[in-house]
């Protein structure tokens, strides 16, 4: 197996940011994975791989730099408004595996495949592409797979792991209160304590040799 | 003891049209029967359809009288204000910056908004919405640990009954295809409460009329 290649049994995180994955309080796993059509016909989300979010606190704190940075944004668009804040609330867990069976899975006849491929974006070198392929015979509308697409990915989802950021502490009524139950059960580090402290010195290594690449 | 001055409780009824064949209804098309049985319908009229109403109601002949127990019970008021509320939720999506991720198309808007007459028609709950971008909109409702979603996007509709255990129906319809008939919405609804529908297509359909043979 190559370096950078994503292994079956690894996690990959879906970080839950409000209100964006919100409708009023209520979370929507609908609206936490956004899918982005690609000039090629595929299907794009970003997901956290493991390898690069270690231990608990690796992966909320890639969730507070990304609620951080999705705020920024806004200020510099000249866009914000403080009710719409950014608020990392949690981030719930999917198997590699899980994602690559989309493409064997009952009643998702159209998608050809489903890969994780590892791409370091927005000085995130955890950022991973979730992309699927579809065949281009379906009978099925683009947008409707869309939908179970996300349905199919939300039952496989593990969590979640709640967090509050630094920045976020004076909140009372924060959202991470309001994130449900994942359909496959809570989120358990199942690595044996030898592999965490592995993954936790890879980790260190690889982003010391990827911030002196840059 | 009950306070008459002050309450008033009706009987759950459900007026149908004699067309239906009222004996053998199947239950998911009863409106109301959204949520499986045990759901009473109260309708709130106004009152210049009541004298219609009551002319209707002298003919026994073409009355169906079907009395429901328990709760809950969705006040016509309840699903207006729901309606109303998705109304002002699909305007302002539309009139989000070109820019923003989640602003709708117009056509996706206009589509939507004619599901959306059609399900206050029929009775359904209003939905929850999300969407994956310009070109479509989800319709969502969750009834225990399934989801029944309707995709809408400007040309073509597709529905998708969702377990945690898996997919369980999808079908997709062009635009007109709903616009033509609301029996695309009576699958879907019989689809979702669990009842058996004698010819149910899962796929796309090409030609409507394949169901309702």
């Amino acid at each position: 197996m190559k370096a950078d290649q994503i292994g079956e049994q690894d996690s990959l995180f879906r970080h839950v940011v409000f209100p964006l994955a919100f409708g009023g309080r209520a979370f929507q796993w609908d609206k936490t994975m956004k899918l982005f059509d690609e000039p090629d016909g595929s299907i794009l989300a970003s997901l956290a791989w493991e390898r690069y979010v270690p231990t608990t606190a690796h992966i909320h704190a890639y969730g507070c730099r990304l609620a951080s940075r999705m705020n920024a944004d806004q200020q510099k668009k000249d866009k914000y408004r403080e009710k719409d804040r950014r608020i990392y609330s949690g981030a719930y867990q999917l198997r590699a595996d899980h994602i690559r069976a989309l493409a064997t899975t009952n009643g998702l006849e159209e998608v050809l495949s489903a890969e994780v491929i590892h791409h370091v974006e927005a000085g995130e070198i955890a950022h991973t592409d979730l992309r699927i392929t579809l065949k281009r015979d379906s009978e099925f509308g683009l947008e409707g797979t869309k939908t179970a697409i996300l349905a199919c990915l939300w039952n496989a989802c593990c969590g979640p792991l709640v967090h509050k950021c630094d920045c976020d502490q004076e909140i009372l009524q924060h959202p991470s209160h309001s994130l449900p139950d994942a359909p496959s059960g809570p989120y358990r580090d199942m690595r044996p304590y030898l592999e965490r402290l592995w993954y936790l010195l890879r980790f260190h290594v690889c982003s010391w040799l990827w911030r002196k690449k840059l | 003891m009950f306070d008459y001055s002050t309450k008033i409780y009706k009987q759950a009824l459900i007026v149908l049209d004699s067309s239906f064949g009222a004996l053998e209804l199947p239950p998911a098309l009863i409106p109301g029967s959204y949520f499986g049985s045990g759901y009473s319908k109260v309708a709130l009229y106004e009152p210049s359809l009541m004298d219609s109403m009551n002319t209707t109601m002298d003919m026994e002949s073409q009355i169906t009288r079907t009395i429901f127990s328990g709760a809950p019970v969705l006040w016509n008021s309840d699903l207006s204000q729901g309606y109303q509320e998705l109304g002002e939720a699909l305007g302002e999506i539309t009139e989000l910056d070109e820019d923003d991720d989640w602003r709708i198309d117009p056509p996706v808007y206009n589509a939507a908004r004619y599901v959306a007459s059609e399900l206050m028609r029929m009775s359904f709950p209003a939905p929850r919405i999300f969407n994956h971008g310009p070109k479509s909109i989800v319709f969502n409702w969750s009834s225990g640990t399934n989801n029944l979603y309707l995709t809408i996007s400007g040309d073509r509709m597709s529905a998708l009954i969702s377990s945690p255990e898996r997919i369980q129906r999808r079908i997709d319809y062009a635009a007109n295809q709903l616009i033509d008939s609301p029996l695309a919405l009576f699958y879907i609804e019989a689809a979702y409460s669990g009842k058996p529908v004698e010819r149910w297509v899962t796929g796309a359909i090409s030609d409507l009329q394949e169901l309702s043979a």
